[in-house]
């Protein structure tokens, strides 16, 4: 328990306070329920005193001083006057000189009606300006990036946008140009703003100097609804207002919730809400007719085919079906699926992720679990993990400023550069397949990790472990977290991308678990199985769940085979995936903001979902379907809403016994609630092995991993992100690109596991000789294994 | 891109002069001037941020700050005339009109031949020899309009490689602030300040 | 009760006899409007053709009866509809539910909408009460569509009678300003007179000129 911070006792306009000592005086001003007008100061980042709104008097021995409240912090005994005369005259003539240049273009701006300046203006300001001189001009807004618009005319030189990219993000793009009446922000030319997270400065900019492409003109305030949610694109579960005018889903801004996001967003989770508004959207069912073509088709009819199709691979034996999916749904969906397959079908066949995971007794029962929130008292962070900046982007500004602001080490530990390495203070790097190695010299600390281990052992330590790529080992991510639980005074987060999969895997959607992260005493098959099953003949038939095999799934060639060769395939999906197309019936599925229920983060925290939107045509929500069809096969879920399913789920599962939507609306509750960890669970007694042969015997190994702007189904859905997708490349290293006789820019021919593909070569020093480098899910599908051939292509 | 040999020798000692990189961003921003014959190119703050570990944006941002970083091309002769309160007091307008006058170049631009950039600055601190006049920020005191016109003349008949400040002053100054200073050596080579190790001096011709 | 009192009320009646008569025989006859009434609405343009309307929605924003749609869009960079960056896309007032009170011209930061004096608009679909930007946007000349035919009705010669609002009224409301004109010019009826006789100088004067 960390000890108390001294308090100490100040006067503002009269009434007595106390904050803990060295708050500043505009928090502190704040918590005694007085509101201070400022532009500049933003919580989550350092004073700078730039705007002078702030201005406040204190007394002080020669008299009444005025100064800005944001960059004084409150000493014992402080008397302070928010509502003179003095400071009124101050803060209108602040106010006076910022709207000088500030063009009166409100009614055509983005921000009018949402604007800090016009609100203060209005509450604060002058009614007229003695400022008759013509303003300055520039061009109207300039994109500083394909996702933001700079109009530098309304711009009040705050600084918010500029700190937020080098305080936060730690991608200075953009900054200060010029001097004096000059003073304009800007990017270097011809280097874009092209951050990911440059949708937050679009959000924290007290004018509508920053507006963000796909907002624009869409909308004014006055008409937007709005509902609090959680977002949908990763596992970090960031709060977020999703807001929506005619149904229309407009755009999606961070909401400050502490523990998580603290506001910020990346780029992806703020304008990926362009999928739900995709003319690509299934609005009604299709049936596959005798042509072999899939043809619309009524609710009823789809639902008969879909039951009667089932109940046939059911009828020839027990365990003839599937599960696939449910790591995009809700909580309460993801539950009523599990219900639905081992129940109505059968069967423990079950899986939410697609090989590309971590083990779900890992996800929900791992001790000592770490929150994210736990990286605020870090010594050290351990990240032996995906690139956290291209996976999860906010857990990446989390621990980003754990390492600067709070000073903690951060060794990172990854095949190739990450965003984290230029805040890291050790970082290491292994080729795929050599990570056992690897660990057992981290393990042993002599020679030159000796410093790292060092840091190693100061604790508290947080440990962020997972699957850096494809060509890792689940078991060697396993053997990471049994070391790093063995750390001083550590926690461990275990990380995998796909949105609600923590939340699947507690619910039970894995052939090892039952709700609540119960063990399952007669494991089904996982993903793998499922899919060889169905190629095989063992298995009759599937249910796919918002799951994409044919795509997402490790080996894509080898799913779609396996769905191609399926007895009889039903698909809930939003959209008609590759494999949803290969289904024999496909039914339309509600998604986010249009269902309401929970989700569970990386972190095992709970949290609501809302509804706001009606959703396309006849879609309907998945629990519903399932419902529908559990019915018509002579069994029921029970269940008849959401809101009944997640009382079941409180009810039944141990982990969340008390966690209800009632408990997630208000209060503190709205933070989330994390389910604690399984009462007496073992850790994982993992040891390191050696679960692959030593790569040195090869020649070349394949690194694989995500970027955040891919070729996915809800990236790609969206205008305004799936532009950002980059044309798929073979990272080499330049020892390599030697060794082939290759150069950067020419062509290879790279041959994997599961497929083979032509790629321009990209120089990656970054890499140890003897890997290449391949993002996934950019165009080029080469299989999860680790053995690659390379071959210049002439 | 990088620098010439030399230029990369002469950034990598200035580096290793400070704890921070980023330090070192000015006088590298000179460095990468004097590469460039007295022009701060997009390349050469690209480069300057490749050697502090700043962003483009940040170098262009310090860069864009001060006046003595010549972003749009700079001539060969950088004529700087005072017009501070001392300067104009003493006709230092007066000079800046013949200086721009004689050398055809309006202030604050650049020849189209590339011979002279004119301009006018701020207090250069030589108030007690006002007027004052720099060439390629070598300073000229005591300054008349008619020896700031035999000035710019006996620059583009001469074209000196290398300004000494000392030489400029006998020459064509008049009253000094001080008559007891040390009598500089090095002149500069180019309209880039004559700092040693951005080796922009040169021997007194 | 007085000896009269049977016929004292007959004395009222025969009172009103000698009274001007207020009622107008409307359709037959019409009344002169006063110069602020609120008839249906119009989209103005300048004299150079471009429309008033940025899209700004305050219209819609301020509407009581929450009867305009408005949705802005990037103008056209080689061939813009408005001045500045933004245009009324789409432009829709339903007529059935206006309550005619001019909160949207009051609003309005460009006087792109401004109401006319016609109000005869009867319809024979709701959808028909709909009016587009086809029906409230003026020709680059001045004219006003109306969806239907002059009629011994409707005078659409009316409909290029703007309503007085917005030229009797000063900047910050003050008197100063009377007289003063602080708007812009309409396309066909260039740049509008004040409205007079606010200090009640020499009486109301409806006339326009153009």
């Amino acid at each position: 328990m960390p000890s108390q911070p001294d308090l100490v006792t100040f006067t503002v306009d009269g009434k007595e306070a106390q904050v803990p000592a060295g708050t500043l005086l505009i928090e502190a001003v704040k918590a005694a329920g007085v509101h201070i007008p400022h532009f500049c100061y933003h919580p989550r980042m350092k004073p700078v005193g730039m705007c002078r709104m702030c201005l406040v008097q204190v007394e002080g021995p020669r008299g009444m001083m005025l100064g800005t409240s944001c960059t004084m912090p409150v000493t014992e005994g402080m008397v302070v006057h928010t509502d003179t005369d003095t400071v009124a005259k101050a803060q209108e003539g602040v106010l006076e000189f910022l709207l000088l240049n500030h063009p009166l273009d409100c009614p055509v701006c983005d921000r009018g009606g949402e604007c800090p300046l016009q609100d203060q203006t209005m509450a604060a300001g002058p009614g007229e300006s003695r400022f008759v001189e013509e303003k300055r001009h520039y061009p109207k807004p300039i994109p500083i990036s394909d996702l933001v618009l700079l109009d530098r005319e309304r711009c009040i030189l705050c600084a918010r946008c500029t700190r937020f990219s080098d305080e936060i993000s730690g991608d200075p793009l953009i900054e200060f140009k010029d001097r004096g009446n000059a003073t304009q922000v800007n990017t270097f030319p011809d280097e874009p703003f092209a951050s990911y997270f440059s949708g937050n400065t679009v959000q924290i900019c007290p004018v509508g100097a920053l507006t963000a492409t796909p907002y624009r003109f869409r909308a004014r305030p006055w008409d937007l609804e709005a509902v609090e949610s959680t977002c949908p694109h990763c596992s970090v579960g960031c709060r977020i207002s999703v807001q929506a005018s005619r149904n229309e889903a407009l755009r999606f801004l961070g909401v400050d919730n502490g523990p998580v996001n603290q506001g910020w967003l990346c780029d992806k989770g703020r304008f990926g809400f362009e999928f739900l508004n995709s003319g690509d959207r299934l609005d009604t069912p299709l049936v596959r007719d005798e042509d072999g073509d899939l043809v619309e088709a009524s609710w009823a009819e789809a639902l008969d085919r879909a039951a009667a199709g089932l109940s046939a691979a059911a009828a020839e034996g027990p365990g003839r079906l599937a599960g696939l999916g449910g790591a995009r749904s809700t909580n309460e969906e993801a539950y009523a699926f599990g219900r639905f397959v081992r129940e109505t079908l059968g069967s423990n066949h079950l899986d939410a992720q697609l090989g590309d995971g971590l083990d779900p007794r890992v996800l929900a029962g791992i001790t000592p679990r770490a929150a994210i929130d736990d990286l605020e008292r870090a010594r050290t962070v351990l990240v032996w993990a995906p690139d956290l900046k291209e996976e999860l982007p906010v857990l990446y500004l989390r621990v980003r400023r754990a390492a600067t602001e709070l000073g903690a080490n951060l060794v990172v530990v990854h095949p190739r550069a990450t965003g984290l390495d230029p805040v890291a203070t050790h970082t290491l790097r292994y080729r795929p397949g050599a990570g056992t190695e690897m660990l057992r010299r981290l393990a042993d600390g002599s020679g030159d990790l000796a410093a790292v281990r060092a840091a190693l052992d100061e604790g508290p330590v947080v440990a962020i472990i997972g699957r850096p790529g494809l060509g890792d080992d689940p078991r060697l991510a396993e053997a990471v977290m049994a070391f790093a639980a063995g750390l001083p005074d550590a926690a461990v987060l275990p990380v995998t991308r796909r949105s609600n999969v923590y939340g699947a895997a507690d619910m039970g959607l894995a052939p090892t678990l039952l709700p609540g992260r119960v063990a399952n005493d007669a494991p089904g098959r996982d993903a793998a199985g499922i899919l060889e099953g169905l190629a095989s003949g063992d298995l009759g038939g599937l249910v796919l769940l918002g799951s994409d095999p044919a795509t997402d799934y490790v080996e894509p060639q080898q799913a779609a085979a396996a769905l191609d060769a399926a007895g009889f395939t039903v698909a809930i999906d939003l959209f008609l995936t590759p494999s949803a197309a290969k289904a024999d019936v496909v039914l339309p599925a509600l998604g986010f903001a249009e269902t309401e229920g929970t989700v569970t983060n990386l972190e095992g925290r709970v949290q609501k979902v809302n509804r706001l939107l009606p959703g396309p045509g006849s879609a309907r929500p998945a629990h519903e379907i399932l419902e529908d069809l559990a019915r018509r096969m002579g069994g029921s879920i029970g269940a008849a809403s959401a809101e009944a399913l997640a009382a079941e789920i409180a009810g039944t599962a141990p982990a969340y016994a008390g966690i209800t939507w009632e408990a997630l609306s208000w209060g503190a509750g709205r933070e989330g609630i994390v389910a604690p960890g399984p009462e007496g669970s073992q850790p994982l007694a993992v040891a390191p092995e050696d679960h692959a042969p030593p790569p040195a015997a090869r020649d070349l190994v394949l690194h694989q991993a995500r970027v955040l702007y891919d070729r996915g189904t809800l990236t790609q859905a969206g205008p305004s992100l799936a532009k950002l997708a980059k044309e798929p490349a073979a990272y080499v290293h330049p020892e390599d690109a030697t060794r082939f006789g290759i150069k950067a820019g020419a062509a290879v021919r790279l041959t994997g596991s599961g497929g083979s593909a032509e790629l321009p070569v990209v120089l990656d020093p970054s890499l140890v000789a003897g890997t290449v480098y391949v993002p996934l899910h950019l165009g080029a599908a080469l299989g999860a294994g680790l053995e690659i051939s390379m071959e210049a292509v002439t | 891109m990088t620098w010439s040999r030399a230029t990369e020798t002469r950034a990598a000692a200035i580096l290793a002069r400070y704890p921070e990189k980023r330090s070192a961003v000015m006088p590298l921003l000179y460095l990468a001037m004097a590469e460039e014959g007295g022009d701060l190119t997009e390349d050469g703050m690209r480069r300057v941020a490749e050697l502090t570990g700043l962003s483009a944006a940040q170098v262009q941002a310090v860069a864009s700050f001060y006046t003595m970083y010549k972003r749009d091309g700079v001539g060969r002769y950088l004529v700087s005339v005072c017009t501070s309160i001392s300067c104009m007091l003493c006709g230092g307008d007066e000079v800046l009109d013949a200086v721009a006058d004689e050398t055809g170049v309006p202030d604050g631009e650049t020849g189209e031949d590339g011979l002279f950039s004119v301009e006018h600055v701020e207090c250069i601190g030589a108030c007690g020899g006002a007027p004052a006049v720099q060439v390629n920020y070598e300073l000229v005191e005591g300054v008349t309009p008619e020896q700031a016109r035999s000035l710019c003349r006996w620059l583009a008949e001469q074209r000196p490689e290398t300004v000494v400040g000392d030489d400029l002053q006998e020459r064509f100054g008049g009253q000094r602030s001080f008559d007891w200073g040390p009598e500089e050596a090095e002149g500069a080579t180019g309209p880039v300040p004559a700092f040693g190790p951005l080796g922009t001096t040169g021997e007194r011709s | 009760m007085g000896l009269f009192s049977p016929i004292a009320g007959f004395g009222v009646t025969l009172k009103q006899m000698f009274r001007k008569r207020v009622t107008a025989q409307y359709p037959k006859e019409k009344r002169v409007k006063p110069q602020r009434f609120h008839g249906r609405h119009v989209l103005n343009r300048y004299p150079d053709g471009m429309e008033k309307c940025i899209g700004c929605e305050l219209c819609a924003g301020i509407c009581p009866a929450r009867c305009i749609y408005v949705r802005g869009k990037e103008n056209p960079k080689d061939a813009p509809v408005s001045p500045g960056e933004r245009y009324g896309f789409v432009y829709e007032i339903n007529m059935l539910r206006c309550i005619f009170c001019a909160m949207c011209v009051e609003a309005c930061p460009t006087e792109a909408i401004t109401m006319t004096h016609l109000f005869e608009m009867s319809v024979t679909t709701r959808d028909d009460a709909i009016y587009t930007r086809s029906e409230l946007l003026m020709s680059p000349e001045g004219d006003v569509p109306h969806p239907q035919p002059p009629s011994k009705l409707i005078d659409l010669d009316e409909l290029k009678v703007a309503d007085g609002w917005m030229r009797a009224t000063a900047p910050a409301g003050r008197a100063a300003y009377e007289g003063v004109r602080g708007w812009t010019p309409t396309a066909g009826a260039g740049h509008r007179p004040p409205e007079r006789g606010q200090s009640g100088d020499d009486g109301a004067d409806g006339e326009e000129d153009a």
